[in-house]
This record gives C-alpha cells, sequence and structure tokens, in this order.
C-alpha cells in the first residue's frame, strides 16, 4: 500500500476505530455466624478490580478484552501476580485475562475467537443447557461465570439463529478448596490436593434458535465433557467425565406471565459419570416495580453410575426456585432468591439490599440463609450462612 | 331533528378523518430513513431525589416497521444495558433487553411492557412507535399548548394492538406539525403525561429536543434532552438484531 493510499484511508480508518471502557472496584466482606470443621476464619475480605475495554478497527472488526486483578485475607486468591489465561488453578489467580475475544459481523454472520462468555438457555437461577459456561464455586452459592477459550460462529436469518461452538481445551468449573469450609471434611482431616486430570480432546455444541411472533424455541447438542469434576477416590483427584447434552428451551409470553422452559438429556460413554435428564419449568412476571419468577428444577437419572463428584448444578435440582425483586426506588432494590428442595432436606436463601450513591457509587448489604440436612447438597452447607457487606464503584 | 344534529352527524366522520389526517401529516413530516442522538435522561422522584442516566438512540426503517437500539453509557453500573426494540405495523412491538453482566439477552414480555424501563418514567411501552394505523382517532378541538396553537384529538388503540393505555390525548401543534404534549389514560386515570419542548429544526424536520415524562401516579418525572441528533444517518439493518447486541458488548 503507498503512502498515499494510506493518507487517503486515514480519515475512513480513523471515523471507523472507536474505543470503549468500563469497570468497577469491588470491595467485600463475607461474615460468617458459624465456624466450620478445618476453617477458622469467620470474616473474609475480598477485592476485585474489573477492566473491560473495547476497540473497533472497522465497523465489521471489534477486540474485546477484559482483565481481572484480586486479592483476599483467605488464601482463595493465588499470591503470585503471574497473569492467568487458562482459569485451571485451584485458587482465584490474582491476575487474569478475563475475556480477549475478536469479534468479526458482517450482515447476519458474527465470529468470535478468543476467550469469551458463552451464555445458553433462556431459565433463570438453573439452566441445564447452559454447557459453555463453567463457573468458579469457591464461594459454591456465590459464584461468577468463567470465560471459556473458542471459536463461535453465529448465524441469523429472519428469526433463525444458528450457533456453532467449538473449544479445544476445557476450561472447568473452579470447586471448593479442600481445606477450607466449602468441602466438607471430617474435624482434624485434612487432605493434600494432588489435582486434576484434564482431557485432552476438545468440545462441540450447536444451537438453533426460533424467534417466532409472541415466543421463541431452541434446540441444542453438545458433545465434549463436564466442567464439573467427579473424583477419583483412590487418589483424590479430579477428572472431567464425557458428556453428551440433548437440550431444548422454549419461552412463550402468555396474557398474565411468561412461561420458561428448559430441558436437557445428559448420556456419556465414559462408564463413571450418571446419565440424566434435568429440567427446569418457570413462570416470570414484572408487575409496578416488581419482579418475579417462580418455578420448579426436577430431575431424572436413567442410568445411575454415581461416583463422588462436586456437582452443584444436580444439587439445585428437585427444588422449587424463585427470585423476587422490588426497585424502591431510583437508587434502591432488594431481591431475594430461593431454592426450596422438595423434600424440605435443604433450603438456600439470599437477600440483598442495595443502593448507589451518585453516578459512581454503589453499597450492597445481604444475608444467606442455608439450611438442611447434612445428606442434602444445599443442607450440608448449613455452617456457611453469611452476611454481605459490598462497596463498588464503577467507572 | 335539528339542523345542528344533522350538521354534528355529518361533520363527525369528516372530523374523524380529519384527525387521521393530521397524524398522518405529523407521521410523514418526521419520516426518515435513520435516526441518531444521545439523550441525557434526568429522573426526579417524588422525595425529590434524582438520578442521571445517559443512552445512545439509534432508529433505522419507516414509521410502523422500524427497528431502535437503545444502548446505556452512564451510569457506569449500566453502561453496555441495551434495549432492541422491532416495531411492526400491525401489532405490538417485539423488544429485547441485553444485560453485558451476565452476557443474557431477555425478551420483554407484552404483559411487562407497562413496568418503567429501567428506572425513568418511561414504561417499555412508551418506548415503542405510534403507527397511525394502529388507532383510531378523533378531532376534540383546538387548544394552545406552551403558547402554540394546537390541534387536541383523542386516539384509541385499536383491537389488534396491545396497550396498557386506554386512551391517549394528543396535542399537535398547527404550525410544524409536530407533537406539543401526549396525555396517557390507563381506564379514566390520567397515568402519564409527555410534554414537548425546544423545538428545534434539524436537517430540514421539526424536532422536540427536549420531552418530559410525568408519571402522575408516581408523581416523578423523567426528562430526556436528545443531544447530536443525526437524521439519516449511515446505520445498517444488521446493526438491529440480537446478535448485534452480542457483539457490541
Amino acid at each position: 500500500m503507498t503512502p498515499r493510499i494510506l493518507i487517503a484511508l486515514t480519515p475512513l480508518l480513523l471515523s471507523a476505530q472507536s474505543f470503549t471502557q468500563r469497570g468497577f472496584l469491588d470491595l467485600r466482606t463475607v461474615i460468617y455466624p458459624e465456624t466450620a470443621p478445618g476453617d477458622s476464619g469467620r470474616a473474609i475480605a475480598e477485592s476485585l478490580l474489573r477492566y473491560e475495554a473495547s476497540y473497533r478497527f472497522t465497523p465489521a472488526l471489534r477486540l474485546a478484552g477484559a482483565i481481572d486483578a484480586r486479592a483476599d485475607t483467605h488464601l482463595q486468591t493465588e499470591r503470585d501476580p503471574r497473569l492467568d489465561w487458562q482459569d485451571r488453578t485451584l485458587r482465584r489467580p490474582a491476575l487474569s485475562i478475563r475475556r480477549l475475544s475478536v469479534v468479526y459481523g458482517r450482515g447476519g454472520v458474527t465470529a468470535e475467537l478468543g476467550k469469551q462468555f458463552i451464555r445458553w438457555g433462556k431459565a433463570d437461577i438453573l439452566n441445564p443447557t447452559d454447557r459453555f459456561a463453567p463457573r468458579d464455586f469457591l464461594g459454591v452459592v456465590d459464584n461468577d461465570f468463567l470465560a471459556v477459550t473458542a471459536v463461535r460462529v453465529t448465524i441469523e436469518r429472519s428469526g433463525n439463529t444458528l450457533d456453532a461452538v467449538f473449544t479445544p481445551r476445557l476450561t472447568p468449573s473452579r470447586t471448593p478448596l479442600l481445606n477450607q469450609r466449602w468441602t466438607l471434611l471430617p474435624e482434624g482431616v485434612r487432605l493434600p490436593d494432588i489435582g486434576s486430570r484434564y482431557p485432552g480432546a476438545g468440545q462441540f455444541g450447536v444451537r438453533w434458535n426460533r424467534v417466532g411472533r409472541g415466543f421463541e424455541h431452541s434446540l441444542s447438542f453438545y458433545e465434549g465433557f463436564n466442567h464439573l469434576p467427579l473424583f477419583d477416590a483412590a487418589r483424590f483427584e479430579r477428572f472431567y467425565p464425557r458428556l453428551r447434552m440433548f437440550g431444548a428451551d422454549a419461552a412463550v409470553p402468555l396474557r398474565w406471565f411468561t412461561v420458561k422452559g428448559e430441558s436437557a438429556w445428559f448420556t456419556s460413554r465414559g462408564r463413571q459419570a450418571d446419565e440424566y435428564v434435568q429440567y427446569v419449568l418457570q413462570l416470570e412476571r414484572q408487575s409496578g416495580e416488581w419482579s418475579l419468577v417462580g418455578g420448579y428444577s426436577g430431575e431424572y437419572v436413567t442410568r445411575r453410575r454415581a461416583l463422588f463428584g462436586f456437582s452443584p448444578d444436580r444439587g439445585l435440582t428437585r427444588a422449587f426456585l424463585g427470585r423476587v425483586s422490588y426497585t424502591i426506588d431510583t437508587n434502591r432494590g432488594v431481591v431475594m432468591e430461593a431454592a426450596v428442595r422438595r423434600n424440605g432436606d435443604g433450603a438456600w436463601i439470599r437477600t440483598e439490599y442495595s443502593q448507589a450513591f451518585g453516578q459512581h457509587w454503589r453499597a450492597t448489604a445481604g444475608f444467606t440463609l442455608i439450611r438442611g440436612d447434612a445428606g442434602d447438597f444445599l443442607g450440608q452447607y448449613r455452617r456457611n450462612s453469611h452476611a454481605l457487606l459490598a462497596l463498588r464503584y464503577s467507572f | 331533528m335539528n339542523r345542528l344534529a344533522v350538521a354534528l352527524i355529518l361533520a363527525a366522520p369528516c372530523m374523524a378523518q380529519d384527525a387521521r389526517a393530521i397524524i398522518e401529516q405529523v407521521q410523514r413530516r418526521a419520516s426518515v430513513n435513520s435516526e441518531r442522538y444521545e439523550g441525557t435522561l434526568q429522573v426526579f422522584d417524588a422525595k425529590g431525589r434524582t438520578s442521571e442516566k445517559r443512552w445512545r438512540y439509534d432508529r433505522i426503517g419507516s414509521a410502523g416497521s422500524s427497528k431502535v437500539v437503545l444502548r446505556f453509557s452512564a451510569p457506569a453500573e449500566v453502561k453496555g444495558v441495551a434495549l432492541l426494540v422491532i416495531n411492526h405495523p400491525d401489532r405490538a412491538s417485539d423488544q429485547w433487553m441485553w444485560t453485558p453482566a451476565i452476557q443474557r439477552d431477555r425478551r420483554i414480555a407484552l404483559q411487562d411492557r407497562s413496568t418503567r424501563f429501567f428506572g425513568t418514567d418511561f414504561s417499555f411501552e412508551d418506548l415503542e412507535e405510534r403507527d397511525v394505523d394502529q388507532y383510531d382517532y378523533k378531532l376534540l378541538g383546538e387548544e394552545t399548548i406552551d403558547g402554540a396553537a394546537s390541534w387536541k384529538i383523542e386516539s384509541r388503540p385499536k383491537q389488534s394492538k396491545s396497550s396498557q393505555y386506554t386512551q391517549s390525548v394528543v396535542w399537535v401543534r398547527k404550525e410544524t406539525y409536530t407533537f406539543a404534549r401526549i396525555e396517557n389514560y390507563i381506564k379514566t386515570q390520567l397515568a402519564r403525561r409527555l410534554n414537548y419542548s425546544n423545538l428545534e429544526r434539524t436537517q430540514g424536520i421539526w424536532t422536540a429536543r427536549r420531552l418530559e415524562m410525568h408519571d402522575l401516579r408516581r408523581n416523578s418525572r423523567t426528562v430526556l434532552v436528545l443531544e447530536k441528533l443525526q437524521y439519516n444517518a449511515p446505520l445498517k439493518d444488521d446493526e438491529f438484531t440480537l446478535q448485534a447486541l452480542r457483539r457490541e458488548s
């Protein structure tokens, strides 16, 4: 390209360029009224600085990135300040690339390459079909999504969307640390963590979504590995079993409320993982300042192979789920979420009040109550009810 | 039957036709291929508390079947939240909300359209485009609004149009064929009043640069000021899809 052509193109390139950024600094304290076996910590302070930016090279081509910097008082965050990409560490990395992807969109085609967030499904609280959405479960009930390294191509044509995803390597969900309160070991027992066995192959998924006149529905398929681990009891090592999913979801707005349903059938070629059907049926309604979501999540095991594992998604099934939020005024709101097991063996209820101050600050106070029997997924964490105080500065 | 009654009966369809013609003229005069502006919203609640939001508004297409993307740029905690509205000439619009923090879109169901949009006094339905064919009109008379002689027109949604409002009363400035005020009623109660002011001519089109929505039941109001308004901006149809919402986050 000659200098003359470059000079001629400069105004065009500059006009197409755009840079956007946002982020926040979040400071929070989690207070546990009760002690737990093997973990004397009753108060944990955490800080998170998240910075997101995107740069548009041309109207069709954009680079998007985000970085997290963390620190805490309870050794849930690495002390080594190296920059992490893979999200495979047991502890949260002190510095990590949260997202870095190139997005190309032209006509009805969007291609995204790199570390990115992929969300499937239509239900709230629990999404059986959301297979490319591992989470950080260090605090089990307070969790955040992790990005996956993937190639994603989406084609949208007159109400139909075809979404194809390939991830060359598994990004696992982060599980509770072995010698902290969210892993339940008998008093005095401490185990060394000898790590995880990751699969060598990639994952693939495809989803077709149809937006019709007044309704939406999808069919999805996933072939890969579960991002939630099973445990090899002999070596106390995590491994990630093969998983194949056939999923469907739908949202149908009716006169008084919207009905949302999501269901997935999971099979496995491996011999260690259960095969089962998971479903969620929920009703949703907004009325004035109220937002109401209520439903039921169920599970039917078609083949039980039952190894010991960590499976919070299955732990929230056979349960009534709900979320109620109320906007008090332009700056204040309250939200309550709950999951109550059908047999009454476990319950989780979170209530949060938040208030904005000016254009940048928001304070949140909340309490999470966990009750139930020791044999229940939720009930086992009954000593982990906790209060939360958080202050966030957004920019 | 006396002469006056006959005259009124004969005039009634004629006045109805006039009312529709006026609204058609308003729509025709504001007709553009696309539109873009940056809006500043100030919300004043009943207790005097204020909050400020900013959004970028992009619109493409002809009246009645246009597409709109509203994308918040402030405050910082809602930066990137977006609303896609696809208007239809024969039925209620389709609307989706995109929340970048959870990377999810959510369809706004018809029954949810009466709720407030993001803490403002605009409801989701207020963000729809009012196509002339979706309402029946009746000329009620003439009044002066903010010093401008205006037609006063009653508009009622047709049966095919799903609306929270039973009827609206619309004032149209005679000189510029622009809206001066809209009062929206739920049953017989006045629910929201929208005032249009700061009229300016932009690219040959008279446009109100200040809109004030007053929610009379909550006694709160939202002032929307239009900045950097541009008609026939170079927007493309593929920027108004669910995928485009995701691409931009």
